[in-house]
């Protein structure tokens, strides 16, 4: 059986040494809550089954975020954050595992300067072999695949090799760990 | 050779060595990703990855018909359009015709090393697509209208100044050469490129066989916005990238960030198969897998592990002679070791012709290749390939074929030099000075003299008291021992009597061949091979023992590999090679007799320097520093203790004697910073180059053989 603890606890460190800031949320509002802190602007939130399970968009929109729905090829530019929920983890590398075959889950998530991934815990898996399992199943499940590992923040170190984080993607990456979303690998 | 090529390499030389903000920039470069890779593989077999990597990447070049047939089917069967180019104008006209056909102005670009092969962005330029890189150091290259110098940071020889002052040109400001200033400015200027372009264009890391999709390794998120906002994908893929499987392309993903730049992991890995959609509508993927050479390749039995390489640039990363003049002089468009090879058959021999004999043969880039490739031989065979087309050059030519194969001819114009040096050595043992021309030999760096006597003659004299010899050994001297250093081989004797081994000196051996090889004559080094089997097999020693671990590696791994296919001589070499050990290894691990030397020595502050060929070739480290610890010494680590010192032969006396300076420079200094009195070694050649350098500095450091600090703690004793 998997150790959950150690597993979120491996995860959580390896993603704060590659600058993700990592929330434990106790439930979804106290992740709602964390948003509606930080974001001022408007908040991409593209369709994903936990999301749309939970009310997600609505408990967004009653907390009084500006939230963006549809038209995103529009709206994504000018958009100053994206949430997401998150089809698996693993916990050697602190990465995120995205099903972003939708486009609005890439808008979401590229042009943005900041992005919120909703994880549940219960989908961490040790390391990238490990989660080869999955992997598969999302090749297999699907004709068509565009499948983000993604591993803190956007950043580069192309200028005198010092390491600067925020280029073309994402300056910030939030993950908040919210328990009992989805323990499904396969749905986001 | 060609002349003028030959001179715009050494200008090119030159002016990378008048460079050393650059060289200051790629040492501690190279330092800081060799932490940063030590903490990334902290919980990891580095050994047992790159076993892996290596047997799946053989096994794909073994079975790249089917894996490729696979890999388009499954492509093709998730919408993409997949072409297989030939060579790199094929590619190009494809991608370019592309262009035209989809009316396309603009062409967004993320880093794409197999585009800078084929020069993809002059082709667009052509064909009225302008093509923008987005990859911040691409990007910085391209407003600069140079090539990069690092295939994973191509921007690595410029600073924030340089930087600033281009981005300035762009925006039509004075932007402030702050790095995150910067970085902020090619975000936004490059930002409204993914919206207007019709065209992304990616590379690819990997091709998976299994599912027919690509993936793409990258850190800055232009990769992903390239392959989304466009309607058009092309990915321009080598056809060695292809894996069989998504285990296989994961174990590849694991190493590869790793070994590249130290990163646990990049921050984006983005696995697309197939048209995905596309604003309303599907992705119109394009998959162009290029050849241009690599099937040449896989058919050259001497290069073709070359194939396997993962791109992750590291042997630039950790290579002596990269820190030192960089990307641009060590490199065509593909750069360092593997650089050397990929452009011989992606751009021809005549491109790879200077830069072949760039490489001093260090092997430190084969210690930290993910592929386990054995770059170094791969270069020699390049080298004699090349030395075959063009010849070696007429001294050279000379030298080997008609004076080193005929021993008593080349010993005896040795021993006419002992006698003819007199006026320069002034009754030394080292030249300070040579006169004239020469002179620049002698700049930086003391010569040993000819001794008087060589080796072969004065073992003659020594009396060995061996009462019950455990073994007999027969000394195989090597050039420098036998004619330069005379008295290391007479304290080989002394050292042997001591732990009872009766030592003898086959007088028919010669040179081991490495110089003749290393300068691209194989039939020499065939040859000198023979006469030494020969030699060294006759009295039938128990072992054969060196102290020059470069002839080390001839005896036990190039005579074997030069003579496999004899019949005559397949089974001799063998047998040579299984008896032949480096001295200090011999003590420790054939003898177990390092205790023998305990508390023998009076106590000296010891730095050790690992010769290049007894550390990664012989795997030969630790018993050295174990012997001098032993005898009592104070051993004291010196920062990169296993960096080559820049001797390399014929390397830094004709061929880069310049380099070879600024590689001592270095060595020098980390040895100076121990604070260590005494700097031991385990070769020759690093004895010669070391203490001369040394010497000129008038350091009073001294440059000892292990053997030798082993016959003074002997003679301490008594």
């Amino acid at each position: 059986m998997k150790n959950l603890p150690e597993l979120k606890k491996s995860f959580v460190a390896a993603a704060e040494v590659v600058g993700a800031q990592v929330v434990d949320c106790k439930g979804l509002k106290q992740a709602v809550d964390y948003l509606v802190e930080r974001v001022d602007g408007s908040l991409l939130c593209p369709t994903f089954v936990s999301g749309e399970k939970n009310g997600l968009a609505d408990k967004l929109k009653k907390a009084g975020l500006k939230v963006v729905t549809e038209d995103f090829r529009n709206q994504a530019a000018s958009a100053q954050a994206g949430i997401t929920g998150v089809n698996f983890a693993m916990a050697d590398t602190g990465t995120l595992a995205l099903e972003s075959t939708a486009e609005d889950i890439r808008l979401a998530t590229t042009l943005p300067e900041v992005h919120f991934a909703l994880l549940d815990p219960a989908k961490i898996y040790a390391d990238s072999l490990e989660a080869v399992e999955p992997l598969r199943q999302l090749h297999q499940r699907d004709p068509r695949n565009y499948i983000a590992y993604i591993t803190g923040p956007s950043r580069t170190a192309d200028i005198e090799r010092v390491l600067t984080i925020g280029v073309h993607g994402p300056k910030e990456l939030h993950i908040l760990l919210v328990p009992k979303l989805s323990n499904d690998p396969l749905e986001m | 050779m060609n002349k003028q090529r030959s001179k715009d390499y050494r200008q090119r030389i030159d002016k990378a060595l008048a460079t050393p903000k650059l060289q200051d920039a790629l040492h501690k470069f190279g330092d800081a990703f060799l932490v940063a890779r030590g903490n990334a593989f902290a919980k990891y077999d580095f050994e047992a990855m790159r076993d892996e990597i290596s047997q799946m990447k053989t096994s794909v070049r073994e079975n790249h018909a089917e894996l490729l047939q696979q890999f388009t089917q499954n492509a093709e069967a998730a919408g993409a359009t997949v072409y297989l180019a030939k060579t790199a104008e094929d590619a190009n006209n494809y991608i370019a015709e592309l262009a035209k056909k989809k009316g396309a102005k603009l062409a967004v670009k993320s880093k794409s090393m197999a585009s800078e092969e084929t020069h993809l962005n002059i082709a667009l330029e052509k064909a009225g697509t302008k093509a923008l890189e987005t990859d911040l150091g691409e990007w910085i290259i391209q407003l600069a209208g140079q090539r990069p110098s690092h295939m994973v940071m191509p921007a690595i020889h410029m600073f924030k100044e340089e930087v600033a002052e281009l981005f300035s040109k762009e925006t039509g400001k004075t932007e402030q050469a702050e790095i995150a200033h910067l970085v902020e400015v090619a975000r936004n200027q490059l930002r409204q490129g993914y919206l207007d372009a019709e065209i992304g264009i990616t590379g690819a890391n990997i091709a998976v066989a299994e599912t027919g999709g690509i993936a793409l390794v990258t850190n800055e998120g232009n990769a992903r916005l390239a392959s989304t906002l466009p309607k058009t994908h092309v990915a321009l893929v080598g056809i060695e990238k292809l894996v069989p499987t998504l285990e296989d392309a994961t174990k590849v993903v694991r190493v590869l960030p790793k070994n590249a730049t130290g990163q646990p992991l990049t921050s984006y890995v983005t696995w697309i198969r197939g048209a995905v959609p596309c604003d309303g509508e599907e992705k119109d993927l394009h998959i162009v897998l290029l050849d241009n050479g690599r099937s040449t390749l896989a058919e050259s039995p001497q290069c073709q592990d070359a194939l396997n390489c993962i791109r992750c640039g590291a042997c630039a990363n950790v290579c002596p002679v990269y820190q030192t003049v960089g990307g641009h002089v060590f490199g065509h468009i593909y750069i360092g070791a593997i650089g050397i090879i990929l452009t011989a058959f992606f751009h021809g021999l005549e491109n790879a012709a200077e830069i072949v004999r760039a490489c001093i043969g260090c092997r430190s880039c084969v210690a930290i290749c993910p592929s386990k490739i054995d770059l170094e031989e791969i270069i020699l065979s390049l080298r004699e390939t090349i030395g075959e087309e063009e010849g070696i050059g007429a001294g050279k030519d000379i030298v080997f074929r008609k004076v080193m194969r005929n021993r008593k001819l080349f010993h005896g114009l040795i021993r006419a030099a002992s006698v003819m040096q007199k006026p320069v050595t002034r009754g030394e043992s080292s030249i300070r000075h040579l006169p004239l021309f020469f002179s620049s030999l002698t700049e930086w760096r003391t010569l040993p003299a000819v001794a008087e006597k060589p080796l072969r003659d004065v073992i003659l004299q020594q009396e060995q008291e061996v009462k019950k010899p455990r073994y007999r050994v027969a000394l195989f001297g090597g050039c420098a021992n036998d004619f330069l250093y005379p008295e290391l081989g007479l304290d080989l004797v002394t050292v042997m009597n001591a732990l009872d081994v009766e030592v003898f000196y086959p007088q028919e051996q010669n040179c081991c061949g490495v110089p003749a090889l290393y300068s691209g004559d194989k039939e020499t080094a065939i040859e000198l091979a023979k006469q030494n089997i020969d030699a060294m097999l006759e009295g039938n020693p128990d072992f054969v023992l060196t102290t020059c671990p470069t002839c080390t590696m001839a005896l036990q791994r190039d005579f074997v590999e030069h003579l496999k296919d004899n019949p005559a001589w397949a089974a001799k070499a063998e047998r040579l090679a299984e008896i032949t050990v480096d001295a200090a290894g011999f003590v420790v691990n054939q003898l177990g007799a390092a205790d023998q030397f305990k508390q023998l020595a009076a106590s000296e502050k010891v730095t050790y320097h690992d010769s290049c060929h007894l550390k990664r070739g012989a795997g030969v480290w630790k018993e050295p520093r174990q012997l001098i610890e032993t005898a009592g010494h104070d051993l004291v680590e010196m920062d990169h203790a296993d960096r080559c010192c820049g001797f390399g032969g014929s390397y830094s006396l004709t061929s880069h004697p310049e380099i070879s300076k600024r590689i001592l420079g270095d060595k020098l200094q980390d040895i100076a910073e121990s604070g260590a009195s005494c700097v031991a070694m385990d070769c020759p050649g690093c004895m010669m180059q070391i203490r001369g350098g040394l010497e000129k500095q008038d350091s009073k450091v001294r440059a000892q053989h292990t053997i030798e600090l082993l016959a003074e703690a002997l003679r301490q004793k008594k």
